[in-house]
């Protein structure tokens, strides 16, 4: 009989769940787009136990992350940081990784791995800059979608710098373009290039080594990441789960918890 | 008293100072508040008066003091003048306005100009060249004027006598708060990391020869201690002060102890001694010239980076498994040395994370994330 785990990435805008059977093999996933403090947190669980067919009783153990995971006290067995979870869920998705670079909603986060475990990483200040929010911010006021900047951005013909890292600032200056008809394209791709800068620098400070891996909900930018590669001068992979990357760190740790219990 | 109760007591002092002023009041003493770094406290004791150690605030936000501040001032400097603008600090009698930083350099002329009429402000400009023979005279002249200006709030004379006695009353305390540093990172299982802060912060807020009293019971409560097989982690922490409990609770909840610290608030101000003999004056002048290892202070040998060498020593002499840096938001001295700083840890092979914080934090969710991250790395 299979051992399902659940890992549970309750992040400051969305809320993910993974449920593995047996370490290993997915056996449902559930994204519910709005994060810590709302009702994010128990519907992405209802919806991943109904997608699984399975109860909370069934769940070997159960383990949360993310911005918000001191919030599932009584519901999950324990809870990690999401370095440790992205640094676990990258190395189970690519096993060759050194270096992992997630960008949240509210944070940036580069860690450094060897074999399979964080070994150092550096995160944002308390600041806003080259975040998910980041972008946020600027989609609205360009009228885009979020989802849609990677491919708008791709399409830029003319290079129009952001120069501020600050958000509001950087708002400012988008307005700016936009009042002198600039094509939104090249804007976006712009603020693609300033996140770009912003996220290289915090990796130089512990170093890029290749394989480098982003995660995280940014991570579907393809504007961001090619951004990114070409700032960083390295390929970079990501993965169709990047956004619950969190999550199946999570539910990879809560079957090692179980299997050590076990002892 | 067992270390319950008397770490109990500490942290009802460090949660309340502006009781404690009022208490001071009430028994007819003056008080002197005092701001950071390296004022000579021991002349405020010797002229018979309290002094009040201000280093900003936990639970205030800033706003009157706004009018008076540069944006890029550090939120302990600021939140000084908004206590003292607030009614916080009425109960004062006056204030002694050190200089060392660029911060603090134009904030004493803010707090003069702000408590014009109400409050009598003490300048004191320390020397840059704080060890030779001319430093030393500048340092005693300086004394000599802080001095002369407590002797007129207070009405007394500060006779060498007295001032003999105040070092001795300070030394004594020091040596105990060093002594209690250490015990409490041998047994972080008795003094969790938020409760050792209150002790080092309750400091400043109490009459010295009380605290030394209470601390000296305590330490020696720890001494008596078995050995402490603690399985948590332990670190070093550093920068201009951590004594947010908040923030101190997320290293409690992840089992990390702090060993040792290289913070200004704590174990910076107590490493040097003055002397108890000869001149009182000069004793505490050579206290200040035989200070060392602080970034707020001139190191004509900065090249070598002897303070990074320091704390290197420090996390290996503890048995720390790693360094947490407080970086105090807008603290330029701290800033510039980081490089440095990060260079000879990295060098020695030592862990560290650097928090950016202020006084004005209230959600610790980012750090909780980082420290906890952090235990999982050491």
């Amino acid at each position: 009989m299979s051992i399902y785990t659940l890992g549970i990435d309750i992040g400051s805008t969305a809320s993910k769940c993974i449920m593995l059977a047996d370490g290993k093999e997915i056996v449902a996933k559930s994204l519910i787009a709005v994060g810590a403090g709302t009702s994010g947190p128990q519907r992405a669980i209802a919806q991943v136990l109904e997608e699984a067919g399975k109860t909370r009783e069934e769940m070997a153990y159960i383990l949360a992350t993310g911005y918000g995971r001191n919030s599932l006290d009584e519901f999950a067995d324990s809870q990690m940081s999401e370095l440790t979870c992205h640094g676990k869920g990258a190395a189970f998705l690519f096993p060759e990784v050194r270096t992992v670079i997630d960008i949240g909603g509210q944070d940036v986060k580069v860690m450094r791995v060897e074999n399979g475990v964080m070994t150092n990483f550096q995160m944002n200040d308390k600041c806003a800059a080259g975040t998910g929010r980041f972008l946020d911010v600027m989609a609205r006021v360009l009228e885009v979608k979020v989802e849609d900047l990677g491919a708008l951005g791709a399409q830029s013909t003319k290079n129009v710098a952001i120069s501020s890292t600050c958000t509001v600032f950087a708002e400012s200056e988008v307005i700016s373009q936009l009042s002198q008809d600039t094509d939104k394209r090249d804007i976006i791709n712009g603020i693609h290039q300033s996140v770009a800068n912003r996220v290289a620098g915090l990796a130089h400070r512990i170093g890029v080594q290749e394989q480098v891996v982003m995660t995280g909900g940014v991570a579907q930018n393809t504007g961001v990441v090619h951004a990114l590669e070409e700032a960083l001068g390295r390929e970079i992979h990501t993965s169709p789960l990047t956004q619950y990357n969190g999550a199946l760190g999570a539910a990879l740790f809560a079957y090692q918890k179980y299997l050590k219990a076990q002892k | 008293m067992s270390i319950e109760v008397l770490l109990k007591e500490f942290a009802e002092v460090s949660e309340h100072p502006g009781r404690q002023i009022k208490a001071f009041k009430a028994e007819g003493k003056k008080v002197i508040g005092v701001l950071p770094y390296y004022a000579p406290e021991e002349l405020v004791y010797a002229a018979g008066m309290v002094p009040m150690g201000i280093w900003g605030s936990n639970k205030k936000t800033i706003a009157m003091a706004k009018e008076y501040c540069a944006t890029f001032y550090c939120t302990i400097a600021q939140l000084a003048l908004e206590m003292l603008l607030d009614g916080t600090l009425d109960d004062l009698d006056g204030l002694i306005t050190p200089t060392i930083c660029d911060t603090l350099r134009p904030m004493s002329q803010n707090f003069r100009v702000a408590m014009e009429g109400k409050l009598p402000c003490i300048f004191l400009a320390h020397p840059q060249q704080r060890k030779p023979a001319f430093g030393l005279q500048f340092t005693m002249d300086q004394y000599q004027h802080v001095k002369s200006e407590l002797e007129k709030i207070s009405g007394n004379t500060i006779t060498d006598e007295a001032l003999r006695t105040a070092i001795k009353v300070y030394n004594r305390n020091r040596a105990a708060r060093r002594e209690f540093v250490k015990l409490a990172g041998q047994h972080p299982d008795a003094v969790s990391a938020v409760a050792r802060s209150a002790v080092l912060r309750a400091s400043y807020f109490m009459i010295k020869d009380d605290h030394t009293a209470k601390l000296e019971a305590l330490n020696a409560e720890l001494k008596a201690l078995p050995p402490c097989d603690w399985k948590g982690k332990k670190i070093v922490t550093s920068g201009i002060i951590c004594d947010n409990p908040k923030l101190l609770q997320i290293f409690d909840d992840n089992k990390i102890a702090i060993a040792a610290d290289d913070v200004a608030h704590e174990s910076r101000m107590i490493r040097v001694d003055a002397a108890e003999t000869g001149d009182p004056m000069m004793a505490l002048a050579q206290q200040f010239a035989d200070q060392d290892y602080d970034v707020l202070l001139y190191d004509e040998n900065s090249s070598q980076n002897r303070r990074a060498d320091f704390v290197v020593k420090m996390v290996k002499d503890s048995g720390a498994q790693g360094l947490v840096l407080f970086m105090q938001q807008f603290c330029d001295p701290e800033e510039m040395e980081y490089p440095y700083f990060k260079k000879a840890l990295d060098g020695a092979g030592i862990p560290h994370i650097k928090l950016g914080v202020d006084q004005q934090m209230r959600d610790f969710g980012q750090a909780s994330t980082a420290i906890q991250a952090f235990a999982d790395v050491l």
